[in-house]
């Protein structure tokens, strides 16, 4: 496989077929941004005369694509041979003339989408009550909230990494009980020791995938804050220790496990049963081969689902804000409650979340990438099979 | 107490009087380990074996014994039950009556500690069954080091040893999925060697290779065979019953059908069904 940088490179520096087709979407979009309001830092503004220039040489590339267009579709068998956009030389002019137009559009982009955010920017840290403008009123809504939307994204990603980690220890153990087998060899009490296991492992993952977490929330929450009281504590003490963030963590903590074990469970099982026969015909005992030669294999079949448990706990830790513990959409809810406003608010929160899971995901494609886990893609469309990238010299 | 226990076990199976005086076999601590077998008594011996996979009956009232330095091969059609023979050997599958007495020990008895006796039997097979997340050399000194039978440094000059014989020097740390057919079969055999089994089973370890392959991996076994190792081969490698085996066995619809020389058998079979199976073989 190529790496990302070379073949970007590749797509830079030669000529290919879809550098008009390509280039027109930018210019179409540089001249979008060139027909809206100007805001405040534009540099533009200074320099009407050089937009304008930008302005026709996005349009004129729209216009030579056009063409080229129509005669394509008038010589739509022998185009490759006939059409002047086809030969080498003119190939190569249009390469270099499509590098101005992305410049075009990347001057535009800046001057109007970065400095208008910039604007935005400046215009709700100034301002003392909600602007008008809905950018600025988002802006203005996290700069004013950002204490507490900052609260509310360690609390969530907290929730997330020690909820993943404790649930994929407590996976292990269950996946390990869940599958286990009565031997011959077993007495009666091995053996009932392992039924009420296997049995407690199925019960726990029906009854924790089979219920909402908002509800486990709610219930664990009360539930045991109920236990806590029972000592004869006060409600301050008890806040005390069943805190709402602790409560949360367990909750997260016992849902993700039922998943993971059923993950856990998949890679296992998906181990071939001949490693386990190996391991058994040299002298190792069952719980030894299990650990020496299926779990490790086993676990490793099962990362790539255990990576989405992180990001299915960074984004469902949300519903445990009705049980109160400050997350980032109880973040949320605390600002749009300030100033009236849900949809800004929350799409701040979605901008935070859309960052956080982006960032676990490519943290995992790393480990697994580092655990020398390999995915077989299976999605072609046709006969031929995809395209296989040749190494590179 | 547990030596003489096992002692008269032994005892027992050798159709002799116990005699702790005499005793038949030597029986360490553990029972097992350190037994050593007489040669005029087999190192395996089975007994009335049964077994079923549900209403399918594979195997009917099989009696085998293979004594020590003895190579029996087990030929037959696919589904005669030889695979399934050969996995009752080490309890791989449980047979449904019968006995099985590895050194004097009933493995079929339900107190037997299966995995003590697996020790001393060593397995290859048919999809090589490489523990595939370790290299070579691990794969090799896993057992010994697990079963706390070695020092890690012992065992991995242990496995060195046997990797060389099996002409593998070269590959001590390589990955074992990225190794040929037959060089993936003959670090199963090191693998075996390594616990030092009394008795090797061998089921179809080149079926799944092509003839030039096979070839290594025969002549691992045959070097094997003429160091005195104990074993049992389920094969459709003719060449090799033919000229290595002491004993041929051809199964039948989950009977032994016929046993004896290899040489006679591959000349006169007796029974009509034989004489079928080895047609091609019989006229060369």
């Amino acid at each position: 496989m190529a790496s990302a940088p070379a073949r970007l490179a590749s797509f830079v520096k030669t000529n290919h077929r879809y550098v008009l087709l390509g280039t027109s979407v930018v210019a179409f979009i540089g001249m979008l941004f060139s027909s809206s309001a100007r805001p405040a830092m534009s540099f533009l503004a200074n320099a009407f005369a050089v937009e304008l220039v930008m302005y026709y040489l996005c349009a004129a590339w729209l216009v030579v694509s056009v063409v080229a267009l129509l005669f394509k579709l008038t010589h739509w068998k022998n185009y490759a041979e006939t059409a002047p956009f086809a030969k080498p030389a003119v190939a190569t002019g249009l390469r270099y003339a499509s590098y101005v137009v992305w410049l075009c559009a990347a001057v535009l982009f800046v001057d109007r989408a970065v400095m208008g955010f910039a604007s935005a920017w400046a215009v709700a840290a100034a301002a003392t009550s909600m602007p008008g403008d809905m950018l600025t009123q988002i802006l203005y809504m996290f700069q004013q909230g950002r204490q507490t939307y900052l609260t509310g994204a360690i609390t969530t990603i907290e929730l997330a990494v020690f909820g993943t980690i404790i649930a994929f220890f407590l996976a292990l153990l269950l996946a390990a009980v869940r599958i286990l087998e009565i031997d011959r060899s077993d007495n009666d009490f091995v053996r009932f020791l392992k039924k009420v296991g296997v049995g407690f492992a199925k019960v726990y993952s029906t009854v924790v995938r089979g219920t909402p977490m908002l509800v486990q929330g709610v219930i664990v929450y009360y539930l045991g804050f109920a236990i806590v009281s029972s000592t004869g504590m006060s409600i301050t003490e008890v806040n005390g220790i069943w805190t709402r963030f602790i409560a949360g963590l367990v909750v997260v903590s016992l849902n993700s496990t039922a998943y993971m074990m059923e993950v856990l469970r998949g890679g296992i099982e998906s181990v071939d049963k001949g490693q386990m026969e190996a391991a058994r015909s040299l002298g190792l005992s069952q719980w030894q081969a299990m650990l020496k030669v299926v779990f490790p294999q086993g676990i490793k079949y099962a990362i790539p689902g255990l990576s989405n448990e992180l990001v299915i706990n960074i984004k469902d830790s949300s519903v445990l804000s009705v049980i109160g513990v400050f997350d980032l959409a109880f973040a949320a809810s605390t600002v749009a409650g300030i100033y009236y406003k849900q949809l800004n608010a929350y799409l701040v929160i979605a901008v935070f979340y859309l960052i956080m899971t982006a960032f676990a995901s490519w943290l995992l494609g790393k480990l697994s990438g580092l655990l020398d886990v390999q995915s077989k893609p299976v999605g072609s469309t046709s006969d031929a099979g995809p395209i296989v990238e040749k190494a590179e010299a | 107490m547990a030596n003489e226990k096992y002692a008269k076990i032994a005892a027992t199976v050798a159709g002799r009087e116990y005699d702790p005086a005499n005793p038949v076999t030597v029986g360490a601590a553990d029972g097992f380990s350190q037994i050593s077998t007489p040669a005029d008594e087999p190192v395996i011996r089975v007994e009335g074996l049964r077994k079923s996979f549900g209403s399918l009956e594979v195997l009917r009232d099989i009696d085998l014994s293979v004594m020590p330095g003895q190579v029996v091969t087990i030929i037959g059609a696919s589904g005669s039950g030889k695979s399934t023979l050969l996995r009752c050997l080490n309890l791989l599958e449980t047979p449904d009556a019968g006995h099985v007495w590895f050194h004097g020990s009933d493995l079929a008895a339900d107190h037997v500690d299966v995995n003590k006796l697996r020790e001393k039997i060593g397995m290859v097979f048919q999809g090589f069954n490489l523990f595939n997340n370790m290299n070579v050399l691990d794969n090799c000194t896993l057992a010994p080091v697990t079963l706390k039978k070695m020092t890690k440094a012992e065992a991995e000059e242990v496995a060195r040893k046997h990797l060389d014989e099996v002409g593998l020097s070269s590959f001590v740390t390589a990955d074992v999925r990225r190794l040929s057919g037959g060089q993936k079969q003959r670090v199963a055999i090191a693998r075996a060697l390594c616990m030092q089994p009394d008795l090797m089973l061998f089921d179809e370890p080149t079926s799944a290779l092509d003839p030039e392959i096979s070839g290594e991996v025969l002549n691992v076994m045959r070097d094997l065979a003429a160091e005195g190792m104990t074993m049992v081969v389920v094969t459709h490698e003719m060449a090799f019953a033919k000229s290595v085996s002491d004993e041929l066995v051809f199964m039948d619809k989950g009977v032994i059908a016929e046993k004896g020389d290899p040489q006679k058998m591959f000349t006169d079979p007796e029974h009509p069904r034989t004489r079928e199976f080895l047609s091609r073989y019989l006229e060369s």
